[in-house]
Formats: C-alpha cells, sequence, structure tokens
C-alpha cells in the first residue's frame, strides 16, 4: 500500500526539479491528494501537467492508488492555463 | 425517422448508452493498416465524444453518482446549468480502458467538450472556480 512520503519521492524523482506535497486524505493509503510544483510544467496546459505526473504511476493509478487528486503549478507564477 | 417521438427535448442530463453490442463494423469498413483491430467500444466511445457537444464519462449516473469525483463533477455542470450527455462506465470495464487508451487519462470522471478532454473532477473544479470552465464550454 503506497504512502504518502513514497508518492512525493516518485514524484520528485520522476519529475526534474519538481516538489511535492501529498497526503493521504483517506487515510486508507489509496486515496492522494497532490499539490505539484515544476519548472517542467512551464507552458504545457494543465491537462498536459497532471498527465505528466500521472504517467510517474502508470497502471497503478486506478489500482492501488484510487485516486490522485491533483493541484499542479509552475514555480514563480500560480495561474496556468 | 418517422416513428412517434415527444415533442419536447430531453431534459438535461442526457443519457448515452453506447452501442455496444451494434457496432460491428463489416470488414470492408476496418482500417487497411495491419496492427489496427476492429474496436467497436473505442469506435462507439469517439462517435459518443463527437455527437455530444458536453459528454461526462462518470462512474454512476447523474441521479446516483457512485464515486465522490463523479458526484462533484456532475454538480458542477449542474450548477452551470450546461446541458450535458452522461455515459455510465461501470457496467462493462472494457468502457474505463478504451476511454483512458483514446484520452490519455487514466481517472474518471472525464469531461468533454467540442470533442476535447477538458480534464477530471480536479481540473473541472479548479476551472469552475477560476470562470474559465464556461468558456471551454461555449
Amino acid at each position: 500500500m503506497p504512502r504518502p512520503d513514497e508518492i512525493k519521492q516518485r514524484i520528485e524523482a520522476s519529475i526534474p526539479g519538481a516538489r511535492a506535497d501529498v497526503e493521504d486524505y483517506s487515510g486508507g493509503g489509496d486515496h492522494f491528494r497532490a499539490t505539484v510544483t515544476a519548472a517542467a510544467f512551464q507552458g504545457l496546459s494543465r491537462i498536459e501537467q497532471h498527465r505528466l505526473v500521472y504517467a510517474v504511476f502508470g497502471d497503478e493509478i486506478g489500482g492501488p492508488i484510487h485516486a490522485l487528486s491533483l493541484k499542479t503549478k509552475t514555480p514563480e507564477k500560480t495561474p496556468i492555463t | 425517422m418517422s416513428s412517434t417521438r415527444p415533442l419536447s427535448e430531453t431534459p438535461s442530463p442526457e443519457k448515452t448508452e453506447l452501442p455496444m453490442s451494434s457496432a460491428q463494423p463489416s470488414p470492408a469498413e476496418q482500417p487497411a493498416s495491419g496492427a489496427a483491430e476492429s474496436n467497436p467500444i473505442r469506435d462507439a466511445i469517439g462517435e459518443a465524444i463527437e455527437q455530444h457537444k458536453v459528454i461526462l464519462f462518470m462512474k454512476g449516473t447523474p441521479e446516483a453518482p457512485a464515486c465522490g469525483f463523479s458526484a462533484r463533477t456532475v454538480a458542477v455542470l449542474q450548477a452551470m446549468e450546461v446541458p450535458f450527455a452522461a455515459v455510465d462506465v461501470l457496467p462493462d470495464p472494457r468502457i474505463r480502458g478504451e476511454l483512458s487508451a483514446i484520452s490519455s487519462w487514466p481517472t474518471i470522471p472525464q469531461l468533454f467538450a467540442n470533442g476535447e478532454l477538458i480534464g477530471g473532477c480536479d481540473i473541472v473544479t479548479e476551472m469552475y472556480e477560476s470562470g474559465e470552465l464556461a468558456e471551454a464550454l461555449q
């Protein structure tokens, strides 16, 4: 069963320069909420940013990770189109 | 097309059934490329996305959502008073698999407008709060 710090480490290891804050909001080890800040998101749409994060986990999303709720940001500017 | 139909339009949300069993392309319709196999479910999903201006793939129905994320997304659309079609992915696991293959998006719900993936619950909620969603659903 994945843990929030494991999810965090995997995101940060896979997306260069990413910073992730992850919480297990159900307490059951399968519903996570992550805020990810990364320069790699620059110039990408929200959809593309979320896809980058989902890609870290592949088939685990919908499997052992039932839900990974995401908020993505670029380092300096918050609003992303 | 001359059979009896109700005069009033279907009120939103409209429920869409994918024609799973009827969609059987004849051999002549199959693409020539060797790798592509006939895939009626994928075709039906693609058609549904094309045919409906706003379509939500969700768990359960708008009246009885089977997941909190689907419920929240329906609530946003209803708050915006946007008519939308809804497809329940739960009856057949292949729907979800094919949908994700089309959209490159792993989770449900998935909202499409004008043939494009808008996003899942997080993005829809974020765009609703920022006011961008109304424009995306135009």
